[in-house]
């Protein structure tokens, strides 16, 4: 078998991982969705159950459909990357290298180079926000109108966020809650926990209400005429599905990388580092005369 | 209905499917760092290289064709300065032999003038002296015939030639 045969056929097999994900989706959709008559907007179909402490560990169609997406993203990583040469000959290379320059563009410009290793982070904020809610024009379940998929993800960001924060000390952290007076501490917490539900209910409600407007209009204008259905509702998906769902993308990323390099007390952790510095160095020394000794 | 299924309320919280999605944006961070990221940032890394150094070599290439040129350049200006020398050298041989030879030619003209001269001056004094010598021996028979008798030719030339060279001074 020729080189170039084996080159396509694993191309076919990376372009199927792309859209076999979704097939798969729809078919699930379709098997399990309950005949209803009228508007019904509920939230995801619950798959099965597992029982685990606290709460059952429900595998829903929002859990499902974003891990299509994932197998969707690896796939198409994969596609992109596929025969990458150092003089690029295919088209695929020049989209991968766009794809990689603008998110290291966008982190160099909002959190600056030093925070260069966020760049995959970001794209899989990106690639994960947008490719969710464009999933729903393939009439899935979108899995970014389920708030535990969302919440998940801006939890993942209030760890870093926090984690970039008690870099300059745990004092320095704990001091920043009773600032500017001690009286405002309850406040500050409120604002610390704030973050990520906000960002979490932004991401949902838009996406969600993207979903019900889009559902309460495919009603009505069928209620009015079956014709009328037919193109209509396309162009207010063009608006709810696919613009407002990039522009949450978006804006869910933006937030993370501001929230995270603000975060950053980079006095302070300067000041920690020459601290430790300072007695590491002491230390050698003292081991150092105890061995001249 | 195909399947016997239960919906979740629109706003449910379960704190499980939370951390699945949490772990979800942490894989897909990894996957896509390692799929996505490495290898292009390494392409891109290998290309600036390559880049770097084909600029290296042009500016190499450049800067030695600079260097010959210069060389080039001052080869051209040292075969001109030779030619002009060459040129100056003959010019002034071709001078100085043209000189000498028209020095030569107006010398030997100047020497075949006076021998010409001489030789004429030659020539006069004897036709001069031949002119005398006859008119001497015409005298003498113009006075033989006029006295009658012969005179002695011996005794009486040298009487004859005072009388021209007193005719002679006296011509002049």
């Amino acid at each position: 078998m020729s080189e170039k045969t084996k080159f396509r056929i694993v191309d076919g097999l990376l372009i199927a991982m792309m859209i076999l994900p979704f097939v798969a989706g729809i078919v699930l959709k379709i098997l399990f969705t309950p005949e209803s008559e009228g508007i019904s907007i509920t939230g995801a179909i619950v798959f099965f159950e597992i029982k685990m402490p606290l709460q059952p560990l429900q595998i829903t169609e929002a859990q499902v459909n974003s891990w299509l997406v994932m197998v969707f993203l690896v796939g198409l990583c994969l596609y992109l990357t596929h025969g990458i040469k150092v003089v690029p000959d295919s088209r695929r290379q020049h989209v991968a290298e766009w794809i990689v320059e603008k998110v290291e563009a966008l982190v160099s410009d909002n959190m600056g180079d030093k925070y260069m290793a966020f760049a995959p982070f970001i794209a899989a904020v990106l690639g994960m926000s947008a490719f969710s809610s464009l999933s729903s024009l393939l009439g899935l379940f979108p899995p970014t109108s389920d708030l535990n998929v969302v919440f998940g993800w801006s939890i993942l960001v209030f760890i870093i966020i926090t984690h970039y924060k008690l870099k300059g000390g745990v004092w320095n952290y704990t001091k920043g809650y009773f600032e500017p007076i001690p009286v405002f501490a309850p406040m500050n917490v409120i604002g610390e926990i704030a973050t990520p539900v906000s960002m979490a209910f932004r991401h949902f409600g838009n996406v969600l209400s993207g979903v019900v407007i889009s559902t309460l209009i495919h009603a009505a204008l069928g209620g009015l005429s079956n014709v009328l259905r037919v193109g209509i509702p396309a162009v207010f998906s063009l608006y709810f599905d696919i613009f407002s769902g990039l522009i949450q993308a978006y804006i869910f990323a933006m937030l993370t990388m501001l929230y995270i390099s603000n975060g950053f007390p980079e006095e302070a952790y300067e000041k920690r580092m020459k601290k430790k510095a300072e007695r590491e160095r002491r230390r050698r020394e003292a081991a150092a005369l105890v061995e001249n000794k | 209905m195909l399947l016997e299924t239960q919906q979740l309320e629109i706003i449910s919280v379960n704190i499980w499917s939370i951390l699945i999605s949490l772990a979800n944006l942490v894989i897909i961070f990894l996957l896509l760092k390692k799929l996505l990221f490495k290898p292009v940032k390494k392409t891109l890394a290998a290309r600036q290289a390559q880049v770097d150094k084909i600029y290296d070599d042009a500016a190499a290439a450049k800067q030695t064709a600079e260097a010959d040129r210069a060389e080039y350049e001052q080869k051209l200006a040292d075969v001109k300065a030779e030619a002009e020398e060459i040129l100056t050298d003959a010019r002034e041989r071709a001078d100085r032999m043209s000189e000498e030879i028209i020095g030569d030619a107006k010398d030997k003209a100047q020497a075949k003038l006076e021998r010409a001269e001489e030789e004429i001056a030659q020539e006069k004094k004897k036709a001069m002296t031949e002119l005398k010598d006859d008119v001497s021996a015409l005298s003498v028979d113009i006075a033989e015939k006029l006295l009658g008798r012969e005179i002695d030719e011996k005794d009486h030339a040298e009487l004859i030639d005072k009388f021209i060279s007193e005719v002679d001074d006296n011509g002049k």
